[in-house]
């Protein structure tokens, strides 16, 4: 379970953002262009650093202003997937999915077990010698999916997945996301700015604008304008 | 195919103007050194290459030139990294102070040199104490080369470093991967080919120095005559040796050129 | 659609058609080079320009009449102004000889080309332009009048110089004697042989070991040559700069320096190497008259009286 209460002041807003996901629940992050909602992302993950506040992931405090916790990006278990995907392209899609593997030292039958696992439930087997540069867009994003779940993070976290990719391709990356976080028992966010993937991925919703939470609720029940900039 | 959507006799105006321009310029690059091949017979080229000055310059320059390269790279590249990924008080400074040795003239160079590392140079007397002395050594000729060709490839890695899009490191160092290994397994190999003309373009500034490296590395031969400053000796006394080594220096430029085309043509392929 | 010409490209063209245009106004008014072929001419006699400036002094104008199978050369030195190619070592009495010059000839003015004797033969070797020339080395004087390029009846001999060894102030080495120089460790800053200089500190080098140091004195000494310099200033430099224990150099350059730059160690006149300068006129001038004016002051005992006074040994 994720609880991340944060704070950031911005170039254009204050950013101030409670968030709380439970293990196995796909939370969807909406909300217009610079509303915060990567910025969310790069705080929880570390790559940014917050103002005030704490996030706190299975009990473990990973993060607390107060008291001068911050545990480094490197450590902190979390799958990040960014909008692009960032495969690695000069590597194969087997290297890749390998790679936060190596960088923990494991030993390398569990690594080729483990990459084995996720290339096959990612439907990507059949490309593990391929170069990563050399792939369409939803099959780097499964690539990426398989790399982030590979090193069994604690958090999932997706940003815009679905933005280059077609409908089908669409359809897989989401079954799959919802198949594994099931499965693995683990939080999960989705950035998204399209209604209809809320409520096909999302087991609840919160919408973003100008850097605080506008409303949250069920997917379904998403509320035609937010009041304060008709973002949604 | 039509340029421009010019009228036809326009079309035909411009094609001329266009070929005149080219054939001008490539003749002004390509006609001298031509010319250093018609002014030697291959005779008297193969029977100089024998003479000892010849071999000497050319074994020290390529030596010198070598380990000029690898301190650029192995130094530079985590210089550029660092300096490129953080920052720190004075980065601007050293921003500039990168691209000094490009505007400077090599003999001023040459000069600063000696006069901080000489023997009773600013820090050079100090080293002299302990009986280091860098004047006058193969040290010395080293020494200039990187001052005067770091900054061709320092700038290239600055630059490749700052455009790469950053998604890629930071979703290494979400997978758990430290500032080294991302440093060595992501950015090096995405930004190789840039990389490798940076290096190449080093090389050939340091196989080419010569105000810096007369003035504060001197003239002996096997020690510090390198090949630049043979020809230059050479061409006030024995013209044949001058001769023979510029067309043993255009031969390593073309050589290295064609090599690194081969080697990035082949990525190209591989990718 | 026509492209219409965008005005960054028209400023952009103006500019370079400008800087061409700038640079060939710039290469009509400057010197051009005479291109002169390697190989010496199958000819015939000096060419004769007309002795433009009537001056006081009677002075001896060749006067042969001339044909000959090179083009005439294309450029004229500006007005009044003598072109000098001197040996590097005058550079030190260039002003004064200079000054003086336009002092005792009106209107006339010269200007020195200053570089080793070696560097600048193969200049006027590959063209350039020269109406005198100052040698410091009989052998490339005497390489110059047979290839043709002397006016060999304007050769004289100017004046001579000898070989001396100079420390710098502090003598860091702590030379003592000739022979020290052979101690290990001792930096020596020489002239490259091919500069005239350098081939006479080798002679002389070579004189003391035959007569007084003996050949393992002149082995060592020439190991513990540092770096060979393309002129004779060069060394004096290095030496100046501290940066090497020892420089040989011409007398010329230790009387001329100020008091206090310099020790110096004096190598015997029998064991040294006499350096004999010469100054002749170029077939290539085309302002003979005021060359000839000016070696007439070179050998004056003005001129003389100068590089004198500038440490040369002079010829009257």
């Amino acid at each position: 379970m994720l609880e991340a209460v944060v704070e950031k002041k911005l170039r254009d807003y204050q950013l101030d953002i409670t968030l709380t996901v439970k293990a196995g629940e796909v939370m969807v992050l909406m909300g217009t262009n610079g509303s915060g909602k990567s910025t969310t992302l790069n705080i929880i993950s570390g790559l940014l650093a917050p103002d005030k506040g704490s996030i706190i992931l299975n009990g473990e405090c990973i993060c607390r202003t107060e008291t001068g916790i911050d545990i480094p990006v490197e450590e902190r278990r979390i799958g990040y997937v960014l909008q692009n995907s960032a495969v690695f392209p000069h590597m194969q899609v087997r290297e890749n999915v390998a790679f936060g593997l190596k960088a923990r030292h494991i030993s390398r039958e569990i690594i080729s077990d483990r990459v084995n696992f996720w290339m096959e439930h990612m439907h990507i087997a059949d490309l593990a010698d391929v170069k990563a540069g050399n792939l369409s867009g939803g099959q780097k994003q499964r690539v990426a999916l398989a790399r982030a779940l590979a090193i069994e993070p604690s958090l999932l976290m997706l940003d815009e997945p679905f933005t280059a990719l077609d409908t089908e391709s669409t359809q897989t990356v989401k079954e799959l996301t919802r198949k594994f976080i099931k499965k693995l028992n683990i939080p999960c966010i989705v950035v998204t700015h399209r209604i209809a993937d809320s409520t096909e991925i999302g087991d609840r919703a919160c919408v973003l604008c100008h850097g605080k939470k506008e409303w949250e609720g069920l997917p379904g029940k998403m509320p035609e304008y937010c009041t304060v900039c008709h973002c949604a | 195919m039509s340029f421009f959507n010019l009228r036809p006799k326009r079309q035909t105006l411009t094609y001329i103007a266009a070929g005149i321009l080219i054939a001008a310029v490539t003749l002004y690059l390509a006609l001298p050194i031509l010319a250093l091949f018609f002014r030697i017979t291959p005779e008297m080229f193969f029977a100089t290459l024998a003479d000892p000055d010849v071999i000497s310059a050319l074994w020290l320059s390529m030596f010198t030139t070598f380990v000029t390269l690898a301190i650029v790279i192995i130094v530079g590249t985590p210089f550029a990294y660092y300096h490129c990924r953080y920052n720190y008080p004075g980065k601007i400074v050293v921003d500039t102070l990168i691209d000094l040795p490009l505007v400077l003239p090599p003999a001023v160079a040459g000069v600063g040199l000696l006069v901080l590392y000489g023997r009773v140079g600013l820090l050079g007397r100090y080293f002299n104490m302990f009986g280091i002395q860098f004047a006058f050594t193969t040290l010395a000729v080293i020494m200039a080369q990187i001052f005067v060709a770091s900054p061709f490839y320092l700038r290239q890695a600055k630059s490749l470093f700052e455009q790469l899009d950053p998604s890629y490191e930071q979703t290494a160092r979400t997978l758990g991967s430290s500032s080294m290994r991302t440093l060595a397994l992501v950015t090096l190999p995405m930004t190789a080919s840039g990389l490798i003309s940076g290096a190449v373009m080093t090389f050939g500034r340091a196989l080419g120095e010569f105000g810096a490296t007369i003035m504060f590395a001197g003239n002996l031969p096997g020690v510090t005559q390198t090949m630049p400053l043979a020809v230059y000796v050479g061409m006030q006394g024995n013209v044949n040796v001058g001769l023979t080594i510029s067309i043993l220096l255009v031969i390593i430029s073309f050589a290295i050129m064609i090599t690194v085309r081969i080697l990035q043509k082949r990525e190209e392929k591989r990718a | 659609m026509k492209e219409t010409l965008k005005p960054y490209r028209i400023v952009l063209i103006s500019i370079v058609c400008g800087l061409l245009l700038a640079s060939a106004l710039f290469a009509g008014c400057t010197q051009s080079t005479t291109s002169t072929p390697a190989t010496p001419v199958a000819t015939t006699a000096p060419v004769t320009t007309q002795a433009a400036t009537p001056v006081a002094t009677a002075t001896a104008v060749p006067t042969t009449v001339v044909t000959t199978a090179t083009p005439a050369p294309t450029y004229t030195a500006s007005s009044g102004n003598l072109v000098a190619f001197t040996a590097a070592s005058l550079t030190g009495a260039s002003g004064t000889l200079g000054t003086s010059f336009t002092n005792a000839y009106p209107g006339h003015k010269v200007v020195f080309n200053l570089d080793g004797t070696q560097a600048l033969k193969t200049q006027v070797e590959n063209g350039a332009y020269a109406d005198v020339f100052i040698s410091a080395s009989n052998s490339y004087t005497n390489t110059l009048k047979s290839e043709g390029y002397f006016v060999n009846s304007s050769v004289k001999t100017l004046c001579t110089n000898y070989v001396i060894v100079i420390l710098p102030a502090s003598n860091p080495g702590n030379i003592q004697s000739l022979s020290d120089l052979s101690k290990p460790g001792v930096k020596i800053a020489m002239a490259a042989s091919t500069v005239p200089v350098g081939t006479a500190s080798l002679a002389a080098i070579s004189n003391l070991a035959n007569s007084t140091y003996g050949q393992e004195w002149k082995n060592s000494t020439i190991s513990n040559v540092v770096t060979y310099e393309t002129s004779e200033p060069a060394v004096a430099t290095k030496v100046s700069l501290g940066e090497v224990d020892a420089g040989f150099v011409y007398q010329s350059t230790a009387t001329a320096a100020a008091t206090g730059t310099y020790q110096t160690l004096t190598i015997s006149k029998k064991d040294n190497y006499l350096q004999t300068y010469s100054i002749g006129i170029l077939q290539e001038s085309t302002n003979k008259a005021v060359a000839a004016e000016f070696e007439q002051f070179m050998l004056s005992s003005a001129g003389q009286d100068i590089l004198q006074e500038y440490g040369f040994t002079p010829v009257i």
